[in-house]
C-alpha cells in the first residue's frame, strides 16, 4: 500500500492513494462514455414520426367516427390516392411506406378496402424489425368507424419509416 | 512528497484534505464542462430542435400558430454571429437549423402545410410557427 501513497501523514495514515484516483478515473471514464454513446447518435423520432403519420391519415379518412365516403368506401371503388390526405413526400418517397385496411365488422379476416403507398420493400423489412435496429421502424392502429347508413368498420393503419441515415 | 504539503507546525492532515478536495472539485468541473459542451453543442442542439420543428408542424393543422422556446439556440447562433432571423428556415418541407456558419441540420416533414417560421420580437428567445393553409 505504502507504494501507492501520493501523500501521507506524519503517522503513516494514507490520505491521497492511487486507488482513490483510479476509482475516480473509472467513473469520470464511465460518464464520459455514456455521454459519447447518447449524444453521438443522433435522436430516433421515427417511432413519433410513423405515429403521426397514422394520426394523419386516420383523420383524412375518418372524421368524428364517420368514414369520409368522398374519399373512401367499402361499397363503390373510390379512386382515393394519399395526396388527398394532404402528404407530401416529394424526394423521400423512399422513406416511408403506409397501408391502410378497412374491415367489415362481420368479417375481420377480408379487407373490404385496401390501399397503400410509398416504398413497398419497408413493409416486410418492418415486420422483421426485432432483430437489427437498423432496419425501418413503425406502428400500426386499428380503430371504429362507421358510415353514413350506420355499417360499421374497423380500419387498420400501418406506417413505417426508414430514415436510418438520420435517426440511428 | 512528505514535504510537499506539510505545514510549519506538521499537521498536515487538514492541508492534504484540502488539497483532496480541491483536486476532486477541479475534476469534477472539468467533467462537467465537457457534458455541458456535449449536451449544448452546435451538433445537437440544431439536430434537436430541426427534429422538433418538423414533428410539431406534422402535428399541426392549419391556422394553428405555435411558440417554441429556442434559448440555447439564441445563445448559441449569437455566439457564432448568426442573425436571429436565419436561425430557423423551412422550405420544400423541410426544415433546417443552422447554429453556426458552416453547419446547419435539415430534416424533413411531410405535413403538406404553407408554413411561416419567424423569430419573436427582442429580446424573446422563441421562434414563431405558423400554419397558414394546406398547399
Amino acid at each position: 500500500m505504502a507504494t501507492n501513497n501520493f501523500f501521507k501523514n506524519k503517522n503513516g495514515e494514507e490520505v491521497l492513494s492511487l486507488y482513490w484516483f483510479a476509482i475516480i478515473l473509472i467513473v469520470a471514464g464511465g460518464i464520459v462514455g455514456m455521454v459519447f454513446v447518447f449524444y453521438g447518435n443522433p435522436y430516433d423520432v421515427r417511432d413519433i414520426e410513423a405515429n403521426l403519420l397514422i394520426d394523419k391519415i386516420a383523420d383524412c379518412i375518418s372524421y368524428r367516427g364517420k368514414i369520409n365516403e368522398n374519399l373512401i368506401s367499402c361499397n363503390d371503388v373510390k379512386e382515393f390516392d394519399f395526396s388527398q390526405c394532404h402528404l407530401n413526400f416529394d424526394g423521400e418517397e423512399e422513406e416511408f411506406f403506409y397501408k391502410v385496411k378497412i374491415y367489415q365488422l362481420e368479417d375481420l379476416e377480408n379487407p373490404c378496402f385496401e390501399k397503400n403507398g410509398g416504398n413497398l420493400n419497408l413493409e416486410a423489412s418492418y415486420a422483421i424489425n426485432e432483430f437489427s435496429e437498423n432496419l425501418p421502424t413503425g406502428a400500426e392502429k386499428s380503430f371504429y368507424s362507421l358510415d353514413n347508413m350506420e355499417n360499421q368498420y374497423i380500419i387498420k393503419i400501418l406506417a413505417v419509416v426508414r430514415k436510418i441515415k438520420q435517426n440511428v | 512528497m512528505r514535504g510537499l504539503i506539510k505545514n510549519k507546525k506538521g499537521s498536515d492532515l487538514l492541508q492534504q484534505y484540502v488539497i483532496f478536495i480541491l483536486l476532486n472539485l477541479v475534476f469534477l468541473a472539468i467533467l462537467l464542462t465537457f457534458i455541458s459542451s456535449k449536451v449544448r453543442g452546435v451538433a445537437v442542439l440544431e439536430e434537436s430542435y430541426s427534429k422538433n420543428i418538423a414533428l410539431l408542424v406534422d402535428a399541426a393543422t392549419p391556422i394553428m400558430e405555435m411558440k417554441i422556446n429556442m434559448e440555447d439556440a439564441f445563445d448559441t447562433a449569437e455566439k457564432n454571429e448568426i442573425l436571429r432571423d436565419e436561425i430557423v428556415k423551412i422550405e420544400n418541407n423541410s426544415v433546417t437549423v443552422k447554429l453556426s456558419a458552416d453547419s446547419g441540420y435539415t430534416y424533413h416533414f411531410f405535413n403538406d402545410v404553407d408554413v411561416t417560421v419567424f423569430a419573436d420580437v427582442y429580446p424573446n428567445k422563441n421562434y414563431i410557427i405558423k400554419i397558414n393553409g394546406y398547399k
